[in-house]
């Protein structure tokens, strides 16, 4: 607080000098300027040492781990491959890693379908738009977990699902749902969905209706404008989405745990139980590489599929 | 035809909100059910969960935790995040490729890598556990969220006027202060609600470092790993009253400040005539 205080005096005193030779001398102003730039630099400063310190030198450090076979500063120390080459060698990962990666790709798909009618409806068709947005968040209040408990419960074999199904006569016995690859894409897609709404909604709200009109003026069919123009327009908006969606899926382990069976172990069941039962943490360290390695190469991949690079590559703020 | 379409979006909508909130309606029907499952049919009224819910101390403990830590990394990661995003766009010009990747990478991971590494980064270090470190972590994804938030919401708004403030006689310090922080108040608002949202809903990465502190997901999960307890329904149910009067709050004093200024200004319009 000293430190502020001492930055801040010292600052008004450099100012009183230079107001007293601004008026007559643009060197001395062009100096205030970059003087007053370089102020702006420092303020990043605190953010980007907490980056470093906390994100990055972690990710160093699980980087050093997944190359060696033992804790960090133990004395039998040594580089190896072997924790990636387990990857490769059990067919058991491989398939745990194809296998994560459908699910995550299917939810996002059927998050995107689901989602852009909601979205296109609050953003375009209706005056409640603000108070339906907040109205959906407000179940996102509520730890995801309570909820995909109770699709636990919905989805069992005793549970309404089925009871509805059975008295309705459309099933004579009761679906086996729980424990299996679909219940948890079904909970991921309960989880997530909303998530996507909110950048949709934001995007295709931006998009000016003037232009849409103009694209019928000259003759384009609804359908044949909406594509061209809305959808094409709202693809930031997807992308954003996606983000919110892929990622957190790809890595999820509680909804695999809680509504899944053997079938359906994903990256993060095997990454929590290397740390926290298995204890293997050089393997766990290699794993959650390849996690993180997949999931930036998945984004870039899909970025570049709909030309969204420019997005975060040059971007004039 | 416009009609027949929007009816058609309108009943996708209804259904979609049913979807969303069927679960909801389920555990609140659930929290005053006597039975303990969730099967039907109900088996009478009954506040018993509700005054068990009061006398554990765990569950009090946890809400708490979960609040403290969701304030303080929500507000942590808005100083920083927002103070990232003043720097960036006024003085970053070398490298701003690099840079920017480099901060949108936590993004781009799940958080379940930023957990772990935490956990292994603290463990080898030997920070112990605990909430602490739980806070240090969630600050860690959130700054790259606010930062994304901001940058998306500050576009629009030219921030030269930080020069022109300080042509007119302020320092640094007062141009951000007073000059340049009203304007961009909205942007960091909604950082900052971000932010609380991301740490409040934050189950992964707590469930690494909390160690033998408890949090609001934390407990939800041991509850239900173990059995089903109804008491989970009561937090849920409160949850839910607690965001609706939260946002019935906002609107009021929204609705109360335009009016007083409309007032404000008329009065004032008034006296100069």
């Amino acid at each position: 607080m000293k430190l502020a205080i001492v930055l801040i005096k010292f600052n008004n005193y450099i100012h009183n000098l230079i107001v007293i030779f601004t008026k007559s001398n643009i060197n001395v102003i062009l100096y205030y300027m970059s003087f007053i730039s370089k102020y702006n630099k420092k303020i990043i400063y605190p953010a980007l040492i907490w980056f470093i310190v906390f994100f990055i030198f972690p990710l160093f450090i699980i980087f050093i781990y997944s190359f060696a076979t033992n804790y960090l500063f133990s004395k039998e120390l040594h580089f190896t491959l072997k924790n990636f080459l387990l990857i490769f060698q059990k067919k058991h990962y491989l398939i745990i890693l194809g296998r994560s990666i459908k699910i995550s790709v299917i939810t996002t798909i059927f998050s995107i379908f689901f989602s852009y009618p909601i979205a296109y409806f609050l953003a375009k068709k209706t005056k409640f738009d603000k108070i339906l947005i907040v109205t959906l968040m407000i179940p996102f209040w509520i730890n995801y977990l309570i909820r995909i408990f109770a699709w636990k419960l919905l989805l069992s074999e005793n549970g309404i699902l089925n009871q509805i199904l059975l008295s309705l006569n459309i099933i004579d016995k009761p679906l086996k749902v729980l424990y299996s690859q679909t219940a948890v894409i079904l909970g991921l897609i309960y989880t997530y969905t909303p998530m996507m709404v909110l950048p949709l909604y934001a995007t295709i709200s931006k998009i000016d209706n003037t232009l849409i009109e103009a694209a019928r003026d000259l003759g384009a069919s609804r359908v044949r404008a909406f594509f061209d123009i809305t959808f094409k327009l709202s693809l930031t908006g997807i992308f954003a989405g996606t983000l919110l969606v892929f990622i957190p899926a790809l890595g999820s382990f509680a909804i695999p745990a809680i509504l899944g069976g053997t079938d359906s172990v994903m990256i993060g069941n095997i990454i929590e139980n290397q740390f926290l039962h298995v204890g293997n943490w050089n393997f766990g360290s290699a794993f959650t590489l390849a996690l993180a390695g997949l999931s930036i190469a998945l984004i870039l991949f899909y970025s570049k599929l709909f030309g969204l690079e420019s997005i975060y590559k040059n971007r004039e703020f | 035809m416009q009609n027949r379409k929007n009816i058609f979006l309108t009943i996708y909508t209804i259904i979609f909100y049913i979807y969303i909130f069927a679960p909801i309606f389920l555990i609140f029907i659930f929290a005053w059910n006597k039975a303990e499952g969730y099967n039907f049919p109900l088996q009478g009224f009954t506040w018993e969960w509700f005054t068990k819910f009061f006398q554990d101390m765990n569950a009090l403990k946890a809400i708490k935790n979960s609040i403290i830590i969701a304030l303080t990394s929500a507000t942590i990661s808005t100083l920083l995040g927002a103070s990232l995003t003043i720097g960036i766009i006024k003085s970053v010009k070398r490298h701003k490729t690099f840079l920017l990747t480099l901060l949108l990478l936590p993004v781009l991971m799940p958080s379940l890598t930023i957990g772990i590494s935490s956990l292994v980064f603290f463990r080898t270090l030997n920070i112990p556990l605990g909430i602490p470190v739980v806070i240090i972590s969630h600050v860690s994804i959130s700054i790259s969220y606010v930062f994304l938030i901001m940058m998306g919401r500050i576009e629009g708004i030219d921030l030269e006027i930080q020069e022109a403030a300080l042509d007119l006689g302020a320092n640094w310090f007062e141009s951000l202060k007073d000059v340049v922080f009203p304007v961009i108040l909205p942007a960091v608002l909604a950082g900052w609600l971000f932010s609380f949202m991301i740490s409040w809903n934050e189950f992964i990465v707590t469930y690494f470092l909390i160690g033998p502190e408890l949090t609001l997901p934390i407990y939800i999960f041991s509850q239900l790993r173990f059995g089903i307890s109804p008491k989970v329904n009561v937090i849920s149910v409160f949850i839910t009253f607690f965001t609706i009067f939260i946002i019935l709050l906002i609107t009021a004093t929204q609705t109360i400040y335009k009016k007083l200024r409309v007032r404000t200004i008329n009065h004032f319009g008034n006296i100069n005539n």
